[in-house]
């Protein structure tokens, strides 16, 4: 009885040990609609992970089968690129032309926050401006001023 | 008559007029950025210039320019890879097919076409070309191969063919006469030979 349980731990132990090397293949793992939100369906422009056109059930297929070959995210859609070029993307690519994409809407960010302290002054010198010809206060005016200034303190 | 005060203006309010010009300038010169990209983009749409309203009126439209590399040699054209122009193919009638692996009517098609290209092959004056769009080569491939297509074919991995000439969908097929000249489109599938040799025997 005592030499039955050996093999069973060793056989749990072999499991272990597969199990365990698996973790980092699982973890490195890729998903079909992971790659999917990052190009976009040709006959559709819509986003590849949320079309179900031919075309995009053929790609979807094709993301399926590499990341079964073991290829990374990139290089897969590096391949979609290839077949497709650059208008698969979703995004557009941080090179060239397509840059401004990416640059104009920080600028105006930039210029907006930069403006501030310009309007800010600009509004206030405004709204605290008193037209220099403005008569002064009758007599009457002045006691009323006074007698309401006296009702905030 | 004399308005003083306006006559000399504080030091503080000229450096704000200073200031509203330059900001005003910088704005001027953004819209204007904004102007010249929406023009650009206009003139490169061709705006204004459809193949079908031409169509309709009788005349015969420029077939738009194309390079493309070859995907299925055949006929004269390849080998595989090479780019091939539509310029290059001048004097002789092309019947121009846009087609893709997963468009079912492109595969009832297939072999209508691959008739029309047989009877080419006995005279030089035409030929049946495909263009592959919006396609996975390899499934193109597997097409080509699982429906005997024996005409040639080009692929266009982007859009810009399948935008040049203005398609509605898959398929679509042109002839384009030997002065290069779009003379018919056929929106949809080709059913009989006719449809296409018809119009190829009274150019």
């Amino acid at each position: 009885m005592t030499g039955r349980p050996g093999p069973l731990i060793r056989r749990a132990l072999v499991v272990a040990v597969i199990l365990l090397a698996a973790l980092p293949a699982l973890a490195a793992a890729v998903t079909v609609s992971e790659v999917a939100r990052e190009v976009r369906c040709p006959t559709c422009e819509t986003p590849l992970d949320v079309s179900s056109a031919p075309v995009a059930q053929d790609m979807k297929q094709y993301i399926a089968e590499r990341i079964d070959a073991g290829w990374d995210k990139q290089r897969i859609i590096d391949g979609l690129v290839d077949e497709f070029g650059d208008e698969v993307l979703a995004t557009p690519p941080k090179s060239g032309f397509d840059l401004i994409a990416w640059i104009v809407p920080g600028l105006v960010v930039v210029l907006g926050l930069a403006a501030i302290p310009f309007l800010a002054r600009a509004w206030s010198r405004r709204s605290r401006a008193v037209p220099e010809d403005a008569p002064a206060p009758s007599p009457e005016e002045a006691r009323r001023l006074d007698e309401e200034l006296k009702r905030l303190r | 008559m004399e308005p003083p005060e306006q006559e000399t203006p504080e030091d503080g309010h000229s450096g704000w007029d200073r200031r509203r010009s330059i900001w005003a300038a910088v704005a001027g010169v953004l819209v204007l950025g904004v102007v010249l990209l929406l023009v650009v983009g206009l003139v490169n749409r061709d705006v204004g210039t459809s193949i079908q309203d031409a169509l309709d009126e009788g005349d015969r439209p420029p077939a738009p320019g194309l390079t493309l590399p070859v995907l299925l040699a055949g006929d004269g054209i390849g080998p595989r890879g090479a780019e091939v122009s539509l310029e290059e193919l001048r004097g002789r009638t092309v019947v121009l097919n846009f087609w893709a692996s997963w468009c079912e009517p492109c595969e009832r098609e297939a072999p209508v076409l691959d008739r029309v290209a047989r009877r080419s092959r006995s005279a030089d004056d035409l030929i049946v070309l495909g263009v592959n769009v919006q396609d996975l080569r390899q499934n193109a491939l597997g097409f080509a191969q699982e429906y005997g297509i024996r005409y040639p074919s080009l692929r266009d991995g982007g859009d810009d063919a399948y935008r040049d000439y203005q398609l509605t969908g898959l398929p679509e097929t042109f002839v384009i006469d030997p002065e290069g000249r779009i003379a018919l489109r056929k929106i949809g599938e080709v059913t009989q030979p006719e449809e296409i040799t018809t119009a190829v025997d009274q150019l």
